[in-house]
């Protein structure tokens, strides 16, 4: 038997490739097979902290008659005490309202105490942003965003919101699905 | 005849992502538990050759796992790998005192995890 030798700690740049593709293979994968709403949140939540390496995140609704963003589910922060707009900055909340995501990448050296890393991810149904994902502290281990987790970020917004809240989801729920209505 | 690996998460979707790695980049056979118990289990039915393993699950923790692996004379030998998103000293420290053979952490990088792998295994 080998003895206890060694650990293995973060990423690094080489292997990145076809790291991102696995990776964006079961998220794909991961997101389709959700059974439900439930399921889909478990899913995002995986994804997110397996992945991207955060345990922060919140989901946010948008209520296009009023305006307004509906906190709708997070993991690892309160939704009461966080103030999505703040974060986002008008120049953010209509990057994510066009569908882009907004990212600060972050400059922290790995294992340092705090992060300026953040992601807005939109989630979308035929390029109109019903959603927005906020994903917030990383991991000590994970030293910033990088340009592979964009795409990833861009799976999310293009394929998360039918499992979210697509006709599965909405059933249990009792909510009306985006994208259904007249 | 291809090597065995064993690998251990609660998330689906980082078994999904752990099996891609290994059945798209290595030749390793692979199969699957969702918790400690079950891995416990599996490992003394299936003799993999590693146990690449979650820490934080349901029903039995990866450590708790790790021990027990290590007091069945069956898997006391095999090489297990734990794969934590938790990164502090104290947990790696629970993890080498549980009586795993490396310690490494999410998000996983893919080349890194094959080369561990290989460094037990061989391609």
């Amino acid at each position: 038997m080998n003895g206890n030798r060694k650990s293995v700690k973060g990423t690094k740049s080489s292997g990145a490739e076809p790291t991102n593709d696995a990776r964006l293979r079961a998220a794909r994968k991961r997101l389709a097979e959700s059974k439900d709403q439930d399921d889909a949140i478990e899913g995002l939540r995986e994804i997110v902290a397996n992945f991207l390496g955060s345990e922060e995140m919140g989901l946010f609704r948008i209520d296009r008659r009023t305006s307004t963003f509906q906190a709708f589910w997070s993991f690892g922060i309160d939704l009461e005490e966080y103030d999505l707009l703040r974060a986002l900055g008008d120049a953010g909340l209509q990057r994510v309202m066009r569908g882009e995501c907004h990212v600060e990448f972050g400059t922290r050296e790995r294992s340092g105490p705090t992060s300026k890393a953040q992601a807005f991810v939109p989630i979308s149904v035929a390029d109109q942003t019903i959603a927005i994902l906020a994903i917030l502290r990383l991991l000590p281990q994970k030293a910033a965003f990088d340009r592979s987790d964009m795409e990833l970020f861009k799976l999310l917004s293009d394929e998360a919101a039918t499992p979210l809240f697509g006709p599965a989801g909405h059933a249990k729920a009792g909510t009306e699905g985006p994208g259904m209505s007249a | 005849m291809s090597k065995k690996v064993l690998v251990v998460d609660d998330s689906k979707t980082a078994l999904m992502m752990e099996r891609e790695i290994l059945e798209k980049r290595t030749s390793y056979q692979c199969v699957t538990a969702a918790d400690g118990q079950e891995a416990v289990e599996k490992a003394a039915q299936e003799h993999p050759d590693l146990v690449l393993m979650d820490v934080v699950m349901p029903r039995m923790n990866g450590f708790e796992a790790c021990k027990k692996m290590r007091q069945q004379a069956s898997t006391r030998e095999i090489p297990i790998v734990l794969v934590t998103t938790r990164s502090e000293e104290s947990y790696m420290e629970a993890g080498f005192q549980s009586g795993c053979n490396d310690y490494i952490t999410k998000p996983v990088n893919g080349a890194e995890l094959v080369a561990l792998l290989q460094s037990y295994l061989g391609e």
